[in-house]
């Protein structure tokens, strides 16, 4: 399973270190925190981390837009959010995605992160139930079959094993092969007498 | 005694262990014993033969953080030797522990136990070959470096290039026991996963001392710098 990944840039370090222990007690899911000190190198940071979510004080000095930061760093994908500490003019906040204010209680701060980084599909897939198609081409997958003999052998295009097996993925939490092996024969999906010869061939 | 920071070579080895259970294994790994009794990181160290910077640096990192690492004062061949011994620590001690008692716990399983063994052997060799791939080109060129010779058919940017998360595999298998494995003998499978939780903290930790000491260290003497 991937790790959240969030950064939070503050050059304080009682402030920074004060927002970190709270996302690290409320986390309910794995997360990596990035911490950023010097605003100079936020944008080296991001490059580098590629979070799913940057907290930042937005009266840093010289703190390029959300806008231009997701672009300049080459992370479209990345929400940004105001850690507010003081009274602050709207169209600056509105230019972020969530405000977090330092007055916010765990609660309210773990509501606006969840809020934040829920939009990410792949982490509401968590709790949908396979559906009998992708047991279908959990079996195929275990018997070491290729995305191309799956395809012909369900008669759907490659192109559809391929989304197939990235929402199995996204569901299962599982990415090889062999874990897939695992759950099919705990929901007795396959035998290992049946997939004993092919076991092996497809990593 | 309580501390705020990172700890220096004239604190007593005693006070960092006491707080920081996780270096009994960095402790070991760099060949030090227990039975330090008074004495302080500098002076234990220098009767190990370990090179101080180089132990305070690896400890500190998960304590104090990234800026608490200087790559400048670390020892690369002390560190090379850390990692080699790290690499052989996994490999053939601590994988196999894991293996043993988690074959023990789903003994008796039928064909899911021959799944999960499955699962298991081909994440060591995984392992294996991602720590076989630091031993045979990365360790070369690093003491090439430190002969002053500087090879060019690889680079420490390369290394990083390809260095991926080895313990990202074991945390799939944890989740898969710890959500898929029908009920039973809990005991000892639960015990079992209390071990990959810690294989996973430490392979992920060893993995950090690489990216973020190791890697800068080599990136310095790529540079020409001293050590």
């Amino acid at each position: 399973m991937r790790p959240l990944k969030l950064a939070v840039a503050e050059p304080s370090l009682v402030l920074r270190k004060g927002v970190v222990t709270v996302l690290e007690r409320l986390s309910s899911q794995a997360v990596e925190i990035v911490e950023v000190e010097e605003p100079s190198l936020l944008v080296v940071q991001l490059r580098r981390h590629t979070p799913d979510l940057l907290i930042v004080n937005p009266a840093t000095p010289g703190l390029p837009s959300p806008e231009r930061l997701r672009e300049e760093a080459h992370c479209p994908e990345m929400k940004c959010a105001a850690l507010q500490m003081t009274m602050l003019d709207d169209t600056v906040l509105r230019a972020y995605d969530g405000v977090i204010s330092i007055y916010d209680s765990a609660e309210q701060i773990g509501a606006k992160i969840a809020a934040l980084t829920a939009s990410d599909n792949v982490r509401d897939m968590r709790r949908e139930p396979l559906s009998p198609r992708e047991r279908e081409i959990v079996v195929c997958i275990v018997k070491g079959m290729t995305n191309k003999q799956i395809a012909d052998c369900l008669c759907i295009s490659t192109h559809t094993v391929i989304t197939h097996r990235r929402n199995i993925a996204a569901k299962l939490q599982i990415h090889s092969a062999a874990g897939l092996t695992i759950y099919a024969i705990v929901n007795r999906l396959v035998e290992l007498s049946e997939i004993e010869p092919a076991y092996g061939g497809d990593r | 005694m309580y501390r705020i920071g990172k700890y220096g070579a004239d604190d007593r080895m005693c006070d960092l262990v006491c707080a920081h259970s996780s270096v009994l294994l960095v402790m070991s790994r760099f060949g030090i014993a227990l039975g330090f009794g008074e004495r302080t990181i500098g002076e234990t160290c220098r009767e190990a033969h370990v090179d101080a910077d180089t132990f305070l640096a690896v400890v500190n990192l998960p304590i104090a953080g990234e800026r608490a690492a200087d790559p400048s004062c670390v020892s690369v061949a002390a560190l090379t030797d850390y990692l080699h011994r790290s690499h052989g620590y996994f490999l053939d001690f601590r994988l196999p522990a894991i293996r043993a008692k988690l074959a023990d716990a789903v003994a008796g399983g039928g064909d899911l136990s021959v799944a999960i063994l499955r699962f298991f052997d081909e994440y060591v060799s995984e392992v294996h070959k991602h720590m076989a791939n630091e031993e045979a080109r990365l360790f070369p060129y690093v003491r090439a470096l430190l002969e002053g010779r500087r090879p060019t058919e690889y680079s420490i940017d390369e290394f990083s290039r390809q260095h991926d998360r080895i313990e990202a595999k074991l945390t799939e298998l944890k989740n898969i026991l710890i959500k898929y494995y029908p009920a039973g003998r809990t005991n000892e499978l639960n015990g079992v996963l209390f071990d990959i939780f810690l294989c996973e903290e430490d392979l992920a930790s060893h993995n950090e001392v690489e990216n973020r000491i190791y890697v800068p260290a080599i990136r310095r003497l790529e540079r020409g710098g001293a050590r």
